[in-house]
């Protein structure tokens, strides 16, 4: 990272609730040749910044490619980043008369939105899917643009988990910390937001290990406005603030910040389903083996690892169904259709819905199942 | 994948758009629509309407007769437009179509129109995928066709571009927040227009910064 840069990472990481649009087009990774592979992006400031970062040393063509501002895998899932933003970027950016080959790498985690087919049918250009993770992005450029199967799974290391915590630290930290002052001062108010600091990363440092799903994650989340009460509590004795309000403030504080949490905390992971996306529970996957012609683009997009491919015949496998986020991204890819979204209730969210919608609130838009 | 409140931010929300431009246009917008509508269309007429949206200029085209086909990328903002009232076209149709601005040609060949509209479009493109849509609408127009932009800008004076700042950021703000729909300036648009090869380019300003600009397609074709 570029001394320059340090401001806007922290911009980004700490607002990164809010879209930061880098511009889009054509950039230049080193010194490219008419050889050099061509990679895209959205146009998310800080994952245009980490790419070249990563790339320190690699000779590339990136196209950034208009994803409102917004990360890769949120904006494919919001219908912000489609196959539509893709064939602009290659037609405009002028990239064609730059190399002599057509072959482009995209995200994987743009396949809930992507879709591969329709752009190599208008450009003619031939399409692979990058791997789930940036870092891996050297290795998978060395070996000539192979992915190998543990580098399309999205994982979730502490340092990451630490830096997701702050997409919800600030929103909730003005909220709260506002009504803090207004009720109790500003001491009140510096015990509310260190209280909610510590407890919410202190949560997400403890995923997965604690659960936050099902009725157990009332648990979890008690726990932490409990560290959160203690820690806030402990903060107005340090400055000799004894007396009631306060204390009863960041309790409240604590509370109303775990209950704000618990409305998606899952989502703002790459582990769980999010819940907003799926109104009235979390959808199955589930495949229709007649249909299916083991063309892999479903195991190609998993960042779970829930699909295989069998052999003989090649065929789509759902082998760990208990793994899957419902990011929809294998119903998208499917060239058959031959997988789709199923509730308990026998309702059933369709292939050619998903892609018009993507994932916006998609248990609105199901359809029950003529049995 | 995303939370409560990331999904809000991200939410196509097209059914919210028409009150968010209204509020950030402060009711203007649709006085921008007719002025559009009224360059661009007349019986019989085709005409091309690029990021069409909720359908607002589209339909204005349509009720005077012309034949419209209209674009966008967003297929929810198409699912809105198509479900509004067209009691009122008056003999005029409109089409709507998934297609982006980049896949025109694919689609529609030389000289297919006699009218391109786009509105509130070119503030969300790269300067790429501007110069883009000029070439893309001279080859599509018909000789003597009509290109009808509107777009914000900033205010020529200095009182009202002071006007215009101050008012600005609570109203992108609460659009944001209605609609998660915002609009920016363009720079020199009759410029680009004229540079183009549009000839006869006029200017209208709806207030101070809204900008209606008509160009024609030159009679023999460039």
């Amino acid at each position: 990272m570029r001394i320059g840069d340090v401001p806007h990472y922290l911009r980004d990481t700490l607002l990164r609730l809010f879209p930061h649009r880098a511009p889009t087009g054509l950039y230049r990774i080193g010194s490219p040749d008419r050889s050099s592979p061509v990679l895209l992006t959205g146009n998310f400031t800080l994952t245009v910044r980490r790419l070249r970062d990563v790339l320190n040393g690699f000779d590339a063509w990136l196209l950034v490619a208009n994803s409102n501002g917004i990360n890769v895998w949120c904006a494919a899932g919001g219908g912000h980043l489609t196959h539509h933003d893709v064939i602009s970027v290659l037609r405009t950016s002028g990239i064609a008369d730059c190399v002599d080959h057509r072959e482009l790498m995209l995200p994987q985690l743009a396949a809930t939105g992507v879709e591969r087919r329709p752009i190599e049918d208008a450009t003619g250009w031939s399409t692979l899917w990058g791997p789930a993770r940036l870092e891996d992005l050297p290795a998978v450029l060395r070996r000539g643009g192979s992915v190998r199967g543990r580098e399309r799974t999205a994982t979730f290391p502490l340092r990451e988990r630490i830096e997701m915590a702050w997409i919800w630290i600030p929103t909730m930290a003005l909220v709260l910390g506002s009504l803090s002052l207004l009720i109790d001062g500003w001491l009140a108010m510096v015990a509310v937001v260190t209280s909610l600091v510590v407890a919410v990363m202190g949560l997400f440092a403890c995923i997965p290990r604690v659960p936050i799903t099902g009725g157990v994650r009332w648990v979890t989340f008690f726990a932490a406005a409990l560290l959160g009460a203690a820690i806030g509590g402990a903060v107005l004795v340090s400055f000799g603030a004894r007396t009631a309000p306060g204390q009863v403030v960041v309790i409240l504080s604590s509370v109303l910040g775990m209950v704000i949490l618990s409305v998606d905390i899952t989502g703002t992971t790459p582990l769980y389903p999010g819940s907003v996306n799926s109104r009235g529970g979390t959808p199955d996957i589930t495949l229709d083996v007649e249909r299916c012609s083991g063309a892999a683009d479903c195991v190609q997009v998993c960042p779970s690892a829930v699909l295989r491919l069998a052999e003989n015949p090649a065929r789509a496998v759902i082998a760990a169904p208990g793994a899957c986020i419902a990011c929809a991204a294998c119903i998208v890819q499917c060239p058959e259709d031959a997988l789709t979204f199923t509730y308990p209730d026998g309702r059933m969210v369709e292939p050619a819905t998903i892609r018009r919608t993507r994932l916006n609130l998609i248990g609105d838009r199901t359809v029950q199942v003529s049995t | 994948m995303a939370s409560y409140f990331f999904m809000r931010l991200l939410e196509s929300s097209a059914h919210r758009y028409d009150r968010g431009m209204r509020l950030l246009s402060r009711g203007r917008i649709d006085r921008v629509y007719e002025a559009v509508a009224e360059r661009a269309a007349s019986p019989g007429r085709r005409i091309l309407d690029i990021g069409c949206g909720t359908g607002a200029v589209a339909l204005a085209c349509a009720a005077r007769g012309a034949d419209v086909t209209a674009i966008d990328i967003n297929a929810e903002m198409l699912e809105v437009a198509r479900s509004k009232d067209v009691a009122t076209l008056h003999g005029g149709r409109v089409e709507w179509l998934e297609l982006g601005l980049a896949e025109i040609e694919d689609r529609f060949g030389p000289g297919s129109f006699d009218g391109i509209t786009a509105c509130l479009l070119l503030s969300e493109l790269s300067a790429d995928e501007q110069s883009y849509l000029l070439s893309v609408a001279s080859s599509r127009l018909a000789p003597g066709g009509d290109l009808v932009l509107a777009d914000e800008v900033v205010p020529a004076s200095w009182h009202a571009r002071l006007l215009y700042r101050l008012l600005r950021l609570p109203q992108a703000i609460a659009a944001s927040l209605v609609a998660r729909t915002t609009t920016r300036p363009v720079a020199d648009l009759v410029e680009q227009v004229v540079d183009a090869g549009f000839v006869d380019v006029t200017e209208e300003r709806i207030l101070t910064d809204l900008t209606v600009v008509h160009g024609r397609c030159p009679l023999e074709a460039a």
